[in-house]
């Protein structure tokens, strides 16, 4: 049976039939003479700019992107099937664009801001072209506040700054969303933004991440922007820059943004199909040349912008405050081949990775990240003055721990010193494991790693260190609830928090055996 | 693979040049539209594409075929097009030459489709102010097409003047239809 939609009430088509605007305009037309796998040759189209989006008969979109003497390139965006030879396509001269602001959070678009959760329509009064230039010096401003995950180990060892690029690289299956969905569940209230970019995922795989994050309460500052496996190339080719744009709404009215690109391998792998249809030539890898350019223009878009230019953007509406857009892309690596082509790029790029290892995943050991390997170039100076204080020698003892462990599995007997150092390493590393969706905040931390690098984890085994943990904690948070509070609001660090943390430790250890 | 049209744009270039340069543009045009039409025969094409004839042989059949239609110099094109192996790009060349001669002349080509014959005065009407519109010497070309319903459809190349019925009704199709 045929059923009428919601948008079919009479009143509505009349105002639509209204507020349409048709006007004989001069337009620039071409004839299809090729289609072959989603790329169209068009002839004609003597005006076509670089980017600008070609309109097709029954209302579909594609995006010039080869302006040749004779002939111009298009990439459709949708579905191609019903294009042949002979079509006529419009010049529309409008670069690519899609709708922004506050409308879209709590909602999954596609690549061109269409809503696909069935929520009805977006009603966003703004739209932003997709491919903008970056920030330039003048606007930018250092990194210096923090961008809190809620996970141990990276907020001790790999602090991410607001503004900041932190790559997440590793093999498949081995934690690398996760850690992007616990770190959009830790903005539930901290009033940042999320943007999650899925490129080439399974769409089963995208449900289940929204479903988690509405689970969480997470799902109503966050925008999901999916281009499925089965969506077409261009789709997945754009979904980051329509993403990124998104998130730039955000970051330009002095607001704080985290946009998660999940993952860009396969961005690069869209573009690579791409490139090699409209017959680029194709350079390492079959990747065409200008894959590098592909991520840092886009990466190079998430910064922080001064209050000087986010008055000038939002025309004095917005004073005195700044604005930043944190990007997290995600790699996936062959065999934890990291020396790939675009790992090494996205690695140059960025301002740091958290490098996650199969090794460490299969002890166990999750979030899987390698305190070795993984770093973090501005993060440091962003981070509140008690993590900083309390998180220093975290990252010294794992590494010590690390060669050590490896030296004296050849040694029969250690001498006292380092056998301690063993010891206190196998606890750091046991205190590091911490389970998804259970963000911490940064009293929790830090009490927590207080406990490990003053010395009282010494005496409690190290299976039970993770036991002892959660004592700890349920402890505090009852019995020194407006410390923690204190704590999680200021991030100061001064003698009296270490007298009251080391009292509290030492009471609540008088309470426990192990 | 390049396109013909790369192809045959120095072709084109050249002869215009030499033709604008001896003042003999009509006389060039004429003898390109007929190697067009010439070499655009099935029995031309069958020559000019076989493998056995060699690029003398092509080119003085394909000349001969011509007969007193080509002087000298179109000649000497045709055989360095054979030479080349580029006989099938003598269309193309016509058509630029024709591209090249009318922005020389300021001439333009408008084709009007509308539903209904239009009348001389309106015919007229039309073509002034097409004229003041693309600053050329508008020569206008009508056609009628009932699919058009009402207005006009104006084309000048590759630009397109949609002011028909037809047009507005598509876009109110398209814009009922966008969600």
């Amino acid at each position: 049976m045929q059923q009428l939609n919601p948008s079919e009430i009479s009143d509505i088509i009349k105002r639509r039939i209204e507020s349409l605007d048709v006007h004989a305009e001069a337009q620039n037309e071409g004839t299809i003479v090729g289609v072959s796998d989603g790329i169209v040759r068009i002839h004609g189209l003597a005006d076509a700019q670089y980017g600008e989006m070609i309109e097709f008969p029954g209302g579909l979109y594609g995006m010039a992107l080869n302006l040749e003497r004779d002939s111009v390139g298009v990439v459709i965006l949708g579905d191609y099937e019903g294009l042949s030879e002979g079509m006529t396509a419009r010049c529309t001269g409008r670069i690519l664009e899609v709708p922004v602001g506050r409308e879209l959070l709590g909602r999954v678009v596609d690549a061109l801001g269409n809503p696909i959760d069935g929520k009805g329509p977006l009603n966003a009064s703004d739209t932003a072209a997709i491919e903008k230039v970056a920030p330039g010096v003048i606007a930018r401003q250092s990194v210096d506040q923090p961008v809190q995950i809620g996970l141990k180990s990276i907020d001790s060892m790999v602090p991410i700054g607001r503004g900041q690029r932190e790559l997440i690289i590793g093999d498949r299956q081995i934690g690398k969303t996760a850690i992007a969905v616990d770190a959009i569940i830790n903005q539930r209230d901290s009033g940042i933004k999320c943007i999650y970019v899925a490129v080439g995922q399974k769409m089963s795989t995208i449900a289940n991440i929204v479903r988690t994050l509405e689970e969480h309460g997470a799902m109503d500052n966050t925008i999901v922007v999916a281009a499925g496996a089965a969506m077409p190339a261009p789709m997945q080719f754009i979904a980051p820059y329509a993403g990124c744009s998104m998130g730039e709404f955000f970051r330009d009215r002095g607001e704080d943004a985290l946009i998660i690109y999940d993952d860009l391998t396969k961005q690069a792998w869209a573009y690579r199909q791409i490139s090699l249809l409209l017959k680029r030539p194709p350079g390492r890898e079959a990747y065409p040349g200008d894959v590098f350019y592909l991520h840092s223009r886009l990466l190079e878009r998430a910064s922080r912008v001064n209050a000087d230019y986010v008055e000038q953007v939002t025309n004095g509406e917005v004073k005195g405050k700044t604005g930043s857009l944190t990007a997290l892309p995600i790699i996936e690596t062959q065999a934890g081949d990291i020396s790939a082509f675009v790992p090494t790029n996205v690695i140059s790029i960025t301002d740091g990775q958290i490098f996650l290892e199969a090794d460490r995943f299969n002890a166990g050991i999750r979030p899987a990240m390698s305190p070795g390997t993984s770093v973090s170039r501005v993060g440091g100076s962003a981070q509140v003055p008690f993590m900083r204080k309390i998180s220093g020698g975290i990252k010294l003892a794992l590494a010590q721990y690390r060669e050590l462990a490896a030296f004296s599995q050849f040694a029969s007997d250690l001498d006292e010193a380092t056998r301690r150092q063993l010891q206190h390493g196998q606890r750091v590393e046991e205190l590091m494991k911490q389970d998804q969706f259970k963000p911490m905040s940064v009293a929790e931390m830090g009490v927590s790693l207080f406990s490990a690098t003053e010395g009282y984890l010494r005496d409690v085994p190290v299976d039970k260190v993770l036991e002892f943990e959660q004592g700890l904690l349920a402890y505090m948070k009852s019995e020194h609830a407006e410390f923690m509070d204190n704590v999680n609001e200021t991030g100061a660090y001064n003698d009296d928090v270490v007298a009251e943390m080391k009292q509290a430790i030492e009471a609540y250890k008088a309470t426990v055996s192990f | 693979m390049a396109e013909l049209a790369t192809i045959a744009r120095p072709y084109a270039k050249a002869v215009f040049d030499l033709a604008k340069s001896d003042n003999t543009l009509p006389q060039w045009s004429r003898m390109l539209a007929f190697l067009a039409v010439a070499s655009a025969d099935p029995k031309v094409r069958t020559l000019l594409d076989s493998p056995d004839l060699s690029a003398e042989e092509k080119s003085s059949r394909l000349a001969d075929v011509c007969g007193d239609e080509l002087n000298d110099r179109a000649r000497n094109l045709v055989g360095l097009l054979a030479h080349n192996k580029r006989l099938d790009a003598i269309e193309q060349i016509r058509e630029q030459f024709e591209e090249h001669r009318a922005e020389e002349e300021r001439v333009l080509d408008v084709e009007v489709i509308t539903a209904y014959e239009l009348s001389a005065e309106q015919s007229e009407k039309l073509r002034a102010a097409l004229q003041r519109k693309f600053d050329r010497e508008v020569s206008v070309t009508g056609r009628v097409d009932r699919d058009v319903i009402g207005g006009a459809v104006i084309r000048a190349g590759d630009t397109v003047i949609d002011a028909s019925l037809r047009g507005r009704l598509d876009k109110l199709t398209e814009a009922l239809q966008r969600n």
